[in-house]
């Protein structure tokens, strides 16, 4: 359970923090808590593994990886575990999931393929299907970003 | 794009995570990278600027702050992909929102305090565009969730 000054906190952070000197007295004043407590309950929220990552958020098709394809694989249920690892350890992997199967749908383990370009993504799940031995998948390239923010938690208004 | 510079690219590697929890959190990045305080400072303003950096904040595990999450795709008409991406994004859960080259041609994440309440806005939106073939697509394990892109 969070306590209502941790939703306070995690309400203060998950947004865009300022490019200041002193960014947590700002937050602290904005929220009405101290600094000290704010850095103390900050830290509380990453040692129980709260917050999973701090920091900053990149524009990847700014800063380098042109390219991203979602790629729906389908795998023998009994080697989910085995084949689940083994994707999850390409660098070019950034999420790695088990998604039930539907109807029409028949897809269980998605990955995201990072790359610099489409093929260079298309290679990549080439070189994973092969290493895993699953052939049945499909890359789902981004075409259109729709929407891309990050979750409000615990809004005020 | 221009090739970022060596420098931003080391601010960049350092920032992605454990951003420093301390009084000046520029000054701890600024020792560690034998930069001044101040010169981290403007480049990571700069950086921002350019729309390199989206944010600096928090990204929180939803299932830990009372919340779940899941991956929905959905099989929309060409004429009908304006009304339903309004309509879906509208959703303060609705995070991330792409088109993707499939018949299942839009592919949007959303975090919710309860399923319940997601099945319900799916149904929402459904009635409201038309649209009727949803995958409802709950991570049933997480293999992976990177913190990090090496620059």
């Amino acid at each position: 359970m969070l306590t209502e000054i941790e939703k306070r906190v995690i309400a203060s952070i998950q947004g865009d923090m300022p490019i200041v000197e002193q960014p947590y007295r700002e937050i602290a004043h904005a929220i009405g808590i101290r600094e000290e407590e704010l850095l103390a309950v900050l830290q509380s929220l990453v040692d129980r593994g709260i917050m999973r990552r701090f920091g900053a958020t990149l524009r990847h098709q700014r800063s380098g990886f042109d390219a991203n394809a979602m790629t729906a694989w389908q795998v023998d249920e009994a080697r989910i575990e085995e084949v689940g690892a083994l994707m999850a350890a390409f660098p070019q992997v950034s999420h790695c999931y088990r998604r039930d199967p539907k109807p029409t749908w028949p897809y269980n383990l998605y990955t995201m393929i990072h790359g610099t370009s489409e093929a260079d993504c298309i290679a990549t799940a080439r070189e994973m299907a092969a290493k895993a031995g699953v052939s049945t998948y499909e890359l789902l390239f981004s075409k259109e970003e729709l929407k891309k923010t990050s979750m409000t938690y615990f809004p005020t208004d | 794009m221009p090739e970022l510079e060596a420098v931003d690219r080391a601010i960049l590697n350092r920032i992605q995570s454990n951003f420093p929890i301390a009084a000046r959190p520029y000054a701890v990045i600024a020792a560690e990278l034998n930069l001044s305080e101040k010169e981290i400072l403007e480049r990571v303003r700069a950086l921002k600027s350019a729309g390199i950096i989206r944010r600096i904040g928090g990204n929180f595990v939803p299932h830990k702050v009372g919340h779940v999450s899941t991956l929905c795709a959905a099989k929309v008409p060409e004429e009908k992909l304006a009304l339903f991406a309004e309509t879906v994004n509208r959703y303060p859960g609705v995070t991330h929102n792409y088109r993707r080259e499939n018949a299942y041609n839009v592919w949007f994440t959303f975090i919710s305090p309860s399923r319940a309440d997601i099945a319900a806005n799916l149904e929402e939106i459904a009635a409201a565009t038309g649209v009727t073939d949803i995958l409802n697509l709950p991570a049933t394990h997480v293999f992976k969730i990177k913190a990090q892109f090496e620059l």
